[in-house]
């Protein structure tokens, strides 16, 4: 069958595509195809794909259960893409990220605690609470402000299907970090930075690279003790940056810093948990208001 | 896509938006994030700070130290009973040291009493060895009382040897010869 052949040439031309990982360009919206494609080819072969599967069905009139993933929702206009994107932002708490910690929470994980007043970075003197006997405080009330709205805007993110990088340099919590990323099916970087990962990307990574559109850090430090390259270059290449900056860092270049503790492993935990639930809660939002807007016609209010 | 990479002039928002006003980035071409930080924005735009300024001479710490009223009670009592009878367990959120039941029954017997500090201290003491804490002194009586115990310590290795001798000369004397000869030649060489 013509169809079946298709079918079959646009599968592996779409799994080669897969496997040479070439993403998305920039601001273009991901359909519910998981795979990432760019050239005109790879989208004639989405097309073709698509039309395929929808001709396969009508001829034997059933659903494909193995299709869950590459079912494509019926096509969605522009406007309703629109409304999707807008309804998050008229609300000021969506994802209702303030319900995730309390500030005892922040307390008993230790995240107030910073370094030796000797090892205090000028632009963090606006947010410590005080010195106690020679160590720094952090003050924990703009600190739950902070991760507020690092968190929301972490889960916007996430809800507009934005690509996050967890970066740390800390060979303490590489571990965890890079589970955390895995879990919330985001992605980490806690190795060696390579100068040109972001500035150089085309050359290094070939042409049609989508970079990240968010960068966490969970410490904003590099082993030698001094501010991570990859927040200058995130600076440079215009993409916004969560980071936890601690009394010895530097925060004028974090775009949302969140001032707390980045050596404690109940403090690292916190985070990490902390963000793998606010990326969660964005990723479902978003998979229900598709869902809603696929099956219901456009002008129908969500819930 | 177009970008800036002047990250030192202005923020990451204010560069997109005035490559969005002059047309460079089009709004088909809008980061995904523009919107986002439109709504929610920082609480301080993330602008870039140079550190090249040298203070000259020494600036007030513009950080206030905290103390609190019981540190004094604190203080004295790390002075005079040096560290607490019970070493401290950090695991715990609501562990409450001696040196902190100290100050909590310092501060009711205050509420309670019109006494002088010094006596109040004594009071409070008291009170907790009828509580069942035993606070041993640090001070200079303590010097003394080591080298005693020390003299002591070695008067009564002392003793013990010769006890110990008389006891085996004894036993030798009631028993065979031969591990009497022995016995001696051991505790010389020893």
């Amino acid at each position: 069958m013509l169809d079946q052949n298709l079918l079959v040439g646009a599968v592996s031309q779409l799994s080669l595509v897969r496997h040479k990982r070439r993403r998305l360009g920039k601001g273009r919206m991901r359909t519910a195809l998981t795979f990432r494609v760019t050239s005109k080819q790879a989208s004639m072969a989405t097309r073709t794909l698509t039309r395929g599967l929808w001709s396969l069905q009508r001829h034997r009139n059933c659903n494909y259960s193995t299709a869950a993933s590459i079912k494509s929702p019926p096509q969605q206009s522009d406007q309703v893409t629109e409304e999707i994107m807008k309804l998050p932002l008229e609300k000021p708490d969506y994802f209702r990220v303030s319900e995730l910690f309390t500030v005892k929470d922040l307390f008993d994980a230790r995240v107030h605690l910073g370094h030796k007043k000797g090892c205090r970075h000028r632009l963090m003197v606006p947010y410590l609470y005080g010195c106690r006997l020679d160590q720094d405080i952090l003050d924990l009330d703009q600190t739950a402000e902070h991760l507020r709205l690092a968190l929301n805007f972490t889960a916007h993110m996430a809800y507009r299907g934005g690509v996050i990088l967890f970066i740390s340099r800390r060979r303490q919590f590489g571990h965890l970090v890079e589970s955390t990323a895995r879990e919330c099916g985001e992605y980490a970087h806690t190795r060696y930075w390579q100068g040109g990962l972001l500035t150089n990307a085309h050359v290094q990574y070939g042409a049609g690279v989508r970079l990240p559109d968010l960068l966490i850090f969970l410490s904003t430090l590099s082993n030698v003790f001094c501010s991570h390259v990859a927040l200058r270059d995130a600076a440079k290449m215009n993409i916004p940056t969560v980071g936890v900056v601690d009394s010895n860092c530097n925060p004028s270049l974090v775009t949302y810093p969140v001032p707390g503790n980045d050596d404690t492993p109940v403090a690292m935990e916190l985070y990490c948990r902390l963000f793998k639930m606010a990326i969660r809660r964005g990723k479902d939002k978003r998979k229900q208001v598709d869902l809603l807007y696929g099956l219901t016609a456009p002008s129908s209010p969500s819930p | 896509m177009a970008g800036s990479r002047l990250e030192k002039i202005g923020t990451v928002f204010s560069r997109v938006r005035d490559l969005m006003r002059s047309g460079v980035i089009k709004p088909t071409e809008k980061p995904i994030w523009y919107d986002v930080y439109e709504a929610f924005p920082p609480k301080r735009p993330p602008l870039y700070v140079s550190l090249n300024r040298r203070y000259r001479g020494k600036k007030p710490d513009p950080v206030p130290e905290i103390f609190y009223e019981e540190d004094k009670i604190r203080a004295k009592f790390y002075e005079q009973y040096g560290m607490g009878v019970r070493p401290f367990d950090l695991s715990k959120s609501n562990f409450v040291s001696t040196c902190q039941r100290f100050v909590d029954k310092y501060a009711e017997l205050k509420s309670q009493s019109e006494m002088d500090d010094s006596a109040l201290f004594e009071e409070t003491a008291k009170a907790l060895l009828a509580e069942g804490i035993i606070l041993r002194r640090r001070g200079s009586s303590t010097v003394s009382v080591d080298l005693a115990a020390a003299g002591s310590q070695d008067s009564v290795l002392r003793l013990k040897l010769t006890d110990l001798l008389a006891e085996q000369q004894s036993v030798g004397d009631d028993g065979k010869q031969e591990p009497e000869e022995q016995t001696p030649h051991t505790t010389q060489t020893s």
